[in-house]
């Protein structure tokens, strides 16, 4: 059996949209309850769902086999895992965004840029590569307040459709990177477990293409 | 007391009671295996020129070393791995020996890598070097060696995967990559990235077909994996690696010990030193790879005495981690005996305990 962990959120429908149109269901009255740990209809799968930011840690330690997770989650954790899917839903951008009048790329010339984000290692890479000097401020959300407030002049976070951004004012700078949901798999797993795994990704594969036709 | 010295620096460990009992004992039955097969084993030094394993494991990994300033200035490191410091000792010290020579350690080796996915600051490998010979049967000889060792210690659920740097390399000068191209490459077959290998092929589309190369990621599985490679990769070098492989899979069909093995070409990350082929060891309740080895013909040369060699290393930490779980399952499986009552039939109830002894079954009789 294969244990799968989900990211909760704004992952986890489209997550499990995909499995079910492959055939692996979970039953609709084991959603709904408060399990975190679900075995599919054909008992071949076993889901856990966790925090977004905790699923590349359950994948790299093996605890589960294979995972479900924002690339953005997954880059922010640099964890040690294969990455053979691209799923191809839950698309964003990681981008720099400031106040619409901010002084855009310079990013305060006359010092150190204050950049307030959720992913300290992916900003800190973004400027660190591009020679910019800056100071980072770690938040747990709501990133878009900091500009506003005053906290920072920048912000590094996650957009979708952008509207966030624009009802409080702000613009965006530069795209980071492109993101969209990836399956991870356990590198132990990815031997061990090798049929399973594949006949996995290879019913993912088909089941992602047949969505895009 | 003064909370400022009760703390413990991250990563580091202590070990104590049963724990030690268990890695002695482990180290132990692992040294002896090495030593039946002639190797001697080495007692390294725990730190040494920094620049010694920036040679030996290249300089983005020697990086992740503990580096300070020895008292004549130069800059030290503690040891990140043993092959280096094995090899330069070969090169410089055992140049009269007769050859093969055959070297096992066993010891604490330190990384400042971030702790994730259960490594720790400081580790303790045992492993051995096979130098002086090039051939067939030095390859083999560590990987039964290997073998051997882990069953030793109670794993069987165990496997090896098999690569060969030579296999990427082949690929890489035939797309003309640079050094950041040729990396970027590297990672995205290293994780698996099929659709990301896709894009990044995109610009050499000329040169095959690009369908062909994005199955570098999927190369991985039993033996029947290599001719799949001979199809979509055919330049030389490539070639030759796979019929270095196809040599080793041989070998170890004929030897019985082919189920431990396995095919994995999209192994390519890892160490610069390696020349050859390579291997992985993974089981069962464990994440990453518990051992790894490889040939690395190109390492001696670095300290002036070029010759092939070839070894492996395995993690004490994480043998001692999956050989506790399985004691602590067969001592919880062990508590159920069948019960069997023989103060009726004596004859039916002896024939039943027999039976459930010759499937390994614990019985007990009332």
């Amino acid at each position: 059996m294969l244990t799968i962990a989900i990211a909760k959120g704004r992952l986890q429908d489209e997550a499990l949209d995909l499995f079910r149109r492959v055939g692996i269901t979970i039953p609709g009255d084991a959603l709904t309850s408060r399990r975190l740990l679900i075995e599919d209809q054909s008992g071949r799968y076993s889901f856990i769902f966790v925090k977004a930011s905790d699923v590349p840690v359950y994948v790299e330690y093996g605890t589960a086999d294979a995972g479900v997770c924002g690339l953005d989650v997954l880059m922010e954790s640099e964890a040690d895992v294969h990455q053979p899917l691209d799923l191809k839903f839950g698309v964003c951008r990681l981008v720099v965004a400031g106040k619409k009048d901010s002084p855009a790329p310079s990013y305060n010339p006359m010092g150190t840029a204050r950049i307030a984000t959720k992913y300290p290692r992916m900003a800190a890479d973004y400027f660190q590569r591009r020679g910019v000097p800056i100071e980072l401020i770690e938040l747990g959300g709501s990133v878009e307040l900091a500009p506003l407030l005053g906290l920072s002049e920048h912000i590094v976070d996650l957009v979708e459709t952008g509207q966030t951004l624009r009802e409080n004012g702000l613009a965006e700078i530069e795209t980071i990177a492109e993101v969209s949901a990836r399956l991870i798999v356990n590198r132990a797993s990815y031997h061990l477990k090798r049929a399973p795994v594949a006949d996995l990704i290879e019913t993912l594969k088909i089941g992602i293409a047949a969505e895009r036709e | 007391m003064s909370t400022s010295l009760s703390k413990i620096p991250s990563g580091v460990q202590y070990i104590f009671d049963d724990e030690v009992r268990l890695r002695r004992l482990i180290e132990r039955e692992v040294m002896t295996v090495f030593a039946g097969w002639s190797y001697s084993e080495i007692m390294l030094p725990m730190f040494d020129y920094a620049d010694l394993f920036s040679l030996g494991m290249g300089k983005e990994q020697a990086e992740m070393t503990y580096r300070f300033t020895g008292r004549d200035g130069k800059l030290l490191a503690l040891r990140p791995e043993m092959t280096s410091l094995v090899a330069r000792t070969v090169a410089t010290r055992f140049r009269e020996r007769p050859r093969p020579i055959r070297l096992s350690y066993s010891g604490e080796v330190f990384r400042w890598d971030q702790p994730h996915g259960g490594r720790q600051y400081e580790f303790h490998q045992i492993g051995l070097e096979h130098i002086g010979s090039g051939r067939l049967e030095a390859d083999t000889e560590v990987l039964v060696i290997a073998i051997e060792a882990l069953r030793r210690v109670g794993l069987d659920g165990f496997t090896i995967t098999l690569s060969h740097v030579d296999f990427f390399n082949g690929v890489a000068e035939r797309l003309e990559l640079d050094d950041d191209r040729r990396r970027e490459m590297q990672r995205l077959i290293d994780r698996k990235e099929t659709d990301g290998l896709n894009s990044f092929l995109e610009p050499y589309d000329d040169h095959q077909n690009r369908g062909d190369f994005c199955k570098l990621t999927t190369l991985a599985g039993k033996r029947e994996v290599l001719g799949e490679a001979r199809r979509l990769v055919t330049n030389a070098k490539s070639a030759s690696a796979l019929d270095d492989l196809e040599c080793i899979c041989q070998i170890a069909e004929a030897l019985g010990i082919d189920s431990f093995i396995d095919i994995d070409l999209g192994d390519v990350g890892g160490l610069d030193y390696y020349t050859g082929f390579t291997f992985k060891i993974y089981a069962g309740g464990l994440g990453a790879a518990l051992g790894r080895g490889g040939r690395y013909d190109q390492l001696l040369a670095k300290f002036g005495y070029p010759e092939p060699a070839v070894g492996f290393s395995l993690c004490l930490d994480w043998l001692a981690q999956l050989v506790a779980a399985r004691q602590a399952k067969a001592a919880a499986d062990a508590g159920d005996a069948t019960r069997l009552s023989a103060a009726g039939d004596i004859v039916s109830a002896f024939k039943e305990a027999t039976r459930l002894r010759s499937q390994g079954q614990k019985v007990e009789i009332i």
